[in-house]
């Protein structure tokens, strides 16, 4: 039996604009999803905001119906035997929602545990050992206002496990977390999974997916794109080298200019507080370097790198130039 | 099936204890509950003295104890919805295992339960500031019929805790609600002073038993309370039909609407 089974899903949004006059219009979140999870894995869907990650999560952990299509999850149907289904699973989403603030972070998952019809003998073991597990020990008596922000996500993981559930569900988990919180949460995640929990994780974050996942779907305007181990994604630009251009002022002329460049594969642009970042992926690499600055020279050019492409690069030529370049 | 049964029990005695929480380190509550009973007591019992009505003096001081109930227990179950959805969790309770409504049971018990003090602060209002001591008739009937109307107070919660699901606008509604049910209910005024056309519309509402329960078992009113008692258990077993008819066609709604996390 497949942890996760995904055939055809689709999901649209309604929404209505105008106050007297109302307009219905139907926004497609998700199409045509087909996808397969096998038990124990952990599974990577990574894309950039707006993409229907979340989206696929909520229909996955039954709260969200989908329009299209079918899901079980662990051989159970996700809109019908919800029942049956809720108790195996857990699920974490992102962000500092989603617990009793006024509350103490073990009374938080003391209830959810009464919640989980967990028996009371199974969670007096299991909430210390969730608590030590995610870092919380010494601080769970205290309320959850007063947690940091990674404190809060870490008893979100916490609140998910305690069912022991055979599939989680994490939704982009480190979103807004500084880069220890984040390091410190990837290493918990591991760590379940190690212990042979089947994890369906979402993320934008490439280096953690690389980190973390044994195969990985990239997903883009609600379309998986394609799917594959990092390894082979990362495959897919190996030929390649990323030249990193820092400069002040890269005029849209010369982007274009760049991008018809029969040595250029893609650019992508990322704009820092004061300056611009090129992340130029070209199968000539150092060699090209001298003709990409004379494209550049009015752009005032501050630091020129060259890398080996990571699978944020592969991400960048999956979706393709238009997805992530500004 | 008997586990499933004390694993239930056990959502509905930590959902009691989890709101107790919540409301203790909540200060607008404890206003509730102690500051408006006194307010609607003056109000109401002072309307009527003042007006030459000082027959109905007791009759008012029940009157706004049953809406300092309200206001402590429904307008406030109300506000339960509402405050999961903007803390964002509502899907996640929706999403365990335990029935939501049962979560809610044991939420808008602990608030009917605190509901009493702003019981006793009304009576002990009447008896400080105009003299009204309430003589209870039949004891014992005067607590099962407080209890009965807790209970029943609770299960009208239930239902409008499926629209509260529903709409995001529901605490709003609620509070433009307040008044006329407290007119409807008998609770400002007497309900024969109501229009004949809307006296069913009162019968349909478990304040205006609640009311007349503790009324004619305090010996206010003619009525047999044990009568009025059985009225309100089999109300109160109206309204569980129609909670759980309505649930099951909210959670289908929010699923399909994803409407959940919207307010």
């Amino acid at each position: 039996m497949t942890a996760i089974k995904i055939e055809n899903l689709g999901r649209i949004f309604s929404t209505t604009t105008g106050t007297i006059r109302r307009t219905r219009k139907d926004v497609t979140a998700l199409e045509n999803i087909n996808l397969v999870v096998e038990p124990g894995e952990l599974f990577g869907l990574l894309g950039p905001n707006g993409a229907g990650k979340t989206t696929l999560t909520r229909i996955l952990s039954t709260v969200l119906l989908p329009t299209s299509g079918r899901a079980e999850v662990l051989g159970m149907d996700v809109v019908n035997d919800t029942k049956h289904l809720r108790p195996r699973i857990g699920m974490v989403y992102g962000g500092e929602r989603g617990l009793y603030w006024r509350l103490s972070g073990r009374d938080n998952i003391q209830y959810f545990a009464d919640l989980y019809l967990v028996p009371p003998e199974v969670s007096r073991k299991r909430i210390p050992e969730l608590l030590e597990l995610v870092g919380l020990k010494d601080r769970a008596d205290e309320r959850v206002e007063g947690y940091s922000r990674g404190m809060k996500q870490r008893l979100h993981i916490a609140r998910g496990l305690i069912n022991n559930p055979d599939v989680l569900f994490l939704d982009e988990p480190t979103i807004g977390l500084d880069p220890i919180a984040a390091r410190e949460l990837r290493n918990v995640i591991a760590e379940l999974h190690q212990k042979g929990t089947t994890i369906f994780l979402t993320s934008h974050y490439m280096y953690e997916v690389d980190a973390l996942c044994q195969r990985v779907a990239v997903v883009n305007k609600g379309k998986i794109v394609m799917t594959d181990t990092p390894t082979a994604l990362k495959q897919l630009v190996a030929n390649l080298e990323v030249v990193e251009v820092e400069c002040l002022d890269a005029s849209a002329e010369a982007l274009a200019t760049l991008r018809a460049h029969p040595r250029v594969e893609s650019v992508n642009v990322e704009n820092r507080d004061q300056t611009q970042v090129l992340q130029i992926q070209s199968p000539g690499g150092v060699g090209s370097v001298p003709e990409f600055l004379r494209i550049l020279e009015a752009a005032h050019v501050q630091k020129v790198v060259t890398r080996q492409p990571t699978l944020e690069d592969a991400y960048v030529k999956i979706l393709g130039k238009e997805a992530l370049s500004t | 099936m008997i586990t499933r049964i004390l694993g239930l029990l056990r959502v509905i005695s930590s959902s009691f204890t989890m709101q107790a929480k919540e409301r203790a380190t909540n200060q607008f509550f404890v206003g509730t509950l102690l500051v408006l009973p006194i307010i609607f007591t003056l109000l109401s019992v002072g309307t009527y003295l003042y007006g030459g009505k000082g027959d109905f003096g007791l009759f008012a001081v029940i009157g706004a104890g049953m809406m300092g109930v309200w206001n402590a227990n429904l307008w406030t179950s109300g506000r339960i919805v509402e405050g999961e959805r903007r803390g964002g969790t509502l899907s996640t309770l929706i999403a365990s295992p335990t029935p939501f409504p049962v979560i809610l049971v044991g939420k808008s018990l602990s608030n009917a339960f605190a509901s009493l003090i702003s019981l006793v602060v009304t009576f002990a209002t009447g008896l400080i500031a105009f003299r009204l001591k309430l003589d209870i008739t039949y004891p014992a009937a005067f607590v099962i019929s407080m209890i009965l109307t807790l209970i029943s107070m609770t299960c009208f919660g239930l239902v409008l805790g499926s629209v509260f699901v529903l709409s995001r606008n529901a605490g709003d509604f609620m509070e433009a609600a307040n008044y006329p049910i407290f007119i409807l209910s008998g609770l400002m005024f007497p309900l024969t002073v109501l229009p004949a056309w809307l006296r069913p519309l009162s019968s349909l509402l478990a304040p205006t038993w609640g009311n007349l329960a503790l009324s004619s078992s305090a010996g206010l009113i003619g009525e047999n309370p044990w009568l009025i008692d059985l009225y309100l258990i089999g109300l109160s077993l109206a309204y569980l039909i129609i909670a759980r008819v309505l649930f099951k066609q909210v959670e289908y709604r929010v699923r399909r609407d994803g409407s959940m996390e919207v307010f």
